[in-house]
C-alpha cells in the first residue's frame, strides 16, 4: 500500500487521500443520519403493551382432554382443544378424499403437538360461534362441533363432516413456544 | 443534461433551485453567527418531526397520563420527548442571542426595519407557540397558569375578551388541551412563514455583490460547521440536561385544588412573562408583555443614530447591561416570592422600560453629534 502510493504522482495522491476522506465522511454521516431517524421510526412502531395484545401468549398446560378452551384474540373466537386418544384414533384414518373438504390429520395439528387442535370457533358457513368446547354441549356424531345456527357438524379436528357449511375451520397463525405456551399471530 | 431540460420546461423550478444552489451572488464572507436563522430553522424542522411523533400518542382528554405513557411505554418515547424539550431550549436560545445580536449590531436601523419586524413577529409566534406546548404539558404548575390566562382572558370586556374567548373556547375545560394542542401546531407550522419572509426581506436589504460566491459548496459548509457545534450542544443537553430550565414541580400531575409552592414557568418565558406581577389586576400581565413586545418593535425610531456610523461604546455597554437585566429578572422569578424579590422584580422591569424609552433615545442622539 505504502508503495503504491510512493509510486503515485503527487497529485495522485492528493486525489486518493481526498477520496479516502470523501468515503469517511459520507459513511460517518449516513451513520449519524440513521442514527437519528431510528429512534423516530422505533416510536412509531407498536410499544410491547400493544404488541402483548397482537401477539398474546396463552397457557394450554390446564385444558383437560376433551375439553377446549375458548379465547378471544383481536375480536374472533378460538378454540383450543385437547384431543382423546378414541378422538385421535377415529379420525386419524380418515380417506381425506371421503370429506366435504378433504384434509388429513397432519394437516389440522403442529408436529409434536398432536394432541393440541387450535381452530377459530366460527361456522364456515353461517358465521355463527360453535357449541362443543364442553363435553356436555352437543357435538354431533362426530364427537366434535355443532353450529347451532345451521346444523353444521365438524370432527375434533375441525373438519366439516355434513351441513351447509362447506370449509373446514380456520386455523390461526400461532407457534408453539413449549409444551405449555402457545403465542398467537 | 436533455433529461433535466426536458424537466425544467415542465417545471422550471429546477433552474430557480439551481440559481439559488450555486449562482456567485452572495458575499465573500460572513460571520458565522449570520448562520443563526438557518440553525433555528433547521432546529424547527427537527421540532416538527419530533412533535408529529408526539402527537401519534398524546391524548388532549388524558394528557399528563399520554405523557407518561409516551415517556414509559412507547418506544424511544422518553427520547423523542427529551428532543423535543431541548429542541424548544436550543430554538428559544438561538432567538435570544440573535435579538442580542440585532441590538448589539444595532441591524434593526434602515434597511433592516422589515426585517427586524418580522423577527420581532417571529419572536412573539414563537413565545405563543412555546407557552401553549408548556400548558399541554398539563402538569401542576402549567395548569394554574392555563386557568389564570384564561380567567383572566375571560375576565376583559369588548374586543380582547371575545378574542380570549375565541381563542381558548371558554372556562378551562375538558376541550380546551384539545384546541391548544392544535393551535400549537399550526402556529408553529406558521413561524415557518415567517422564516421565509424574513429570508425574503434579508436577501432584499443585501448590498448587490459583483465578484461573490455561491450558496455550495461555500456557505453549505460554513453552515455545516456551524450546525455541527449546535447539534453538540444539543446532544449534551438532550442527554445530560434534558429537562433544564423547567419547573421540577411540573413533573407532577395537575390538581386543581393546590397550588403548587412554585409558579415559575420554564426559562424561555422568564425574560418575557415574568413582569406579570408587576403590573396589576387582569390587564396587568397581558400589558407587561404586550408593552415589551411593543417597545421591541418601535426600536428602529427609538434609536436616533445614523445607520451608516457603528455603534459606540456607550450603546455597547447600555446592550450589556439591559442583556444582564433581563437574565437578573427571570433568575428572581424564578426564586420563591419575597418582599426584596418584589422590589427587585420592579426595578428590573422598570429598567427595561427605562432602557429603550430614555437611555437608548438619549445615548444615540448624543452619539450622533
Amino acid at each position: 500500500m505504502a508503495e503504491t502510493l510512493g509510486q503515485a504522482t503527487a497529485h495522485g495522491a492528493e486525489a486518493s487521500r481526498r477520496d479516502f476522506l470523501k468515503i469517511l465522511n459520507v459513511s460517518a454521516g449516513a451513520v449519524a443520519v440513521g442514527a437519528i431517524a431510528w429512534p423516530f421510526v422505533d416510536a412509531l412502531s407498536p410499544s410491547r403493551e400493544a404488541m402483548s395484545v397482537v401477539r398474546p401468549i396463552v397457557d394450554v398446560s390446564g385444558i383437560a382432554a376433551n375439553t377446549a378452551l375458548r379465547f378471544v384474540w383481536l375480536g374472533t373466537p378460538i378454540y383450543i382443544r385437547k384431543l382423546t386418544d378414541k378422538q385421535i384414533a377415529d379420525n386419524q384414518f380418515v380417506v381425506p378424499d371421503s370429506l366435504p373438504d378433504p384434509a388429513n390429520y397432519a394437516d389440522r395439528v403442529k408436529p409434536g403437538y398432536e394432541t393440541f387442535v387450535v381452530v377459530i370457533g366460527l361456522n364456515t358457513g353461517t358465521p355463527c360461534e360453535l357449541l362443543g368446547n364442553d363435553p356436555a354441549d352437543p357435538r354431533g356424531p362426530f364427537d366434535g362441533w355443532t353450529c347451532p345456527c345451521d346444523g353444521s357438524v365438524y370432527d375434533p379436528l375441525g373438519r366439516v363432516r355434513s351441513g351447509p357449511a362447506p370449509k373446514n375451520l380456520a386455523i390461526p397463525r400461532f407457534t408453539f413456544l413449549n409444551d405449555a405456551q402457545i403465542q398467537f399471530g | 443534461m436533455s433529461e433535466t431540460k426536458w424537466l425544467d420546461t415542465r417545471l422550471p423550478a429546477l433552474e430557480s433551485f439551481r440559481a439559488f444552489w450555486s449562482d456567485p451572488v452572495l458575499p465573500r464572507e460572513r460571520p458565522y453567527l449570520a448562520s443563526l436563522p438557518v440553525l433555528i430553522t433547521g432546529a424547527l424542522i427537527f421540532q416538527f418531526v419530533s412533535g408529529l411523533v408526539l402527537s401519534l400518542f398524546y391524548n388532549p382528554a388524558d394528557a399528563y397520563n399520554s405523557i407518561q405513557f409516551i415517556d414509559r411505554n412507547v418506544n424511544d418515547g422518553w427520547l423523542i420527548h427529551a428532543f423535543h424539550e431541548t429542541g424548544t431550549t436550543m430554538i428559544f436560545g438561538a432567538v435570544f442571542f440573535s435579538l442580542f445580536r440585532a441590538l448589539w449590531l444595532r441591524s434593526y436601523k434602515a434597511p433592516g426595519e422589515v426585517l427586524w419586524f418580522f423577527t420581532i413577529a417571529q419572536f412573539s409566534l414563537l413565545l405563543l407557540v412555546g407557552y401553549l406546548g408548556y400548558v399541554l404539558s398539563d402538569g401542576a404548575v402549567s395548569y394554574w397558569s392555563l386557568s389564570g390566562t384564561i380567567s383572566g382572558a375571560l375576565g376583559l370586556n369588548s374586543f380582547p375578551g371575545a378574542i380570549g374567548t375565541w381563542f381558548f373556547g371558554g372556562a378551562d375545560g375538558p376541550g380546551t388541551l384539545a384546541r391548544l394542542a392544535v393551535f400549537h401546531a399550526v402556529l408553529a407550522l406558521a413561524v415557518f412563514g415567517i422564516l421565509f419572509l424574513e429570508y425574503l426581506a434579508r436577501r432584499g436589504m443585501e448590498p448587490k455583490v459583483t465578484r461573490g460566491v455561491g450558496l455550495h459548496p461555500y456557505y453549505t459548509s460554513q453552515y455545516f460547521a456551524a450546525f455541527v457545534v449546535f447539534a453538540l450542544i444539543f446532544a449534551v443537553l438532550v442527554f445530560f440536561a434534558p429537562h433544564l430550565g423547567e419547573n421540577p414541580l411540573n413533573r407532577g400531575p395537575a390538581d386543581p385544588l393546590m397550588l403548587p409552592v412554585s409558579v415559575a414557568p420554564p426559562w424561555y418565558l422568564l425574560p418575557v412573562g415574568n413582569a406579570g406581577h408587576v403590573f396589576p389586576g387582569n390587564w396587568g400581565s397581558i400589558f407587561a408583555v404586550l408593552a415589551r413586545l411593543a417597545v421591541l418593535f418601535a426600536l428602529p425610531w427609538l434609536d436616533r443614530s445614523v445607520p451608516s456610523k457603528p455603534a459606540g461604546f456607550l450603546h455597547k455597554l447600555l446592550v450589556f447591561i439591559l442583556a444582564l437585566d433581563v437574565i437578573l429578572l427571570a433568575i428572581w422569578a424564578m426564586q420563591p416570592p419575597s418582599l426584596i424579590g418584589e422590589i427587585l422584580s420592579v426595578l428590573f422591569t422598570a429598567y427595561f422600560f427605562f432602557h429603550f424609552l430614555v437611555l437608548l433615545p438619549l445615548t444615540t442622539a448624543l452619539e450622533k453629534k
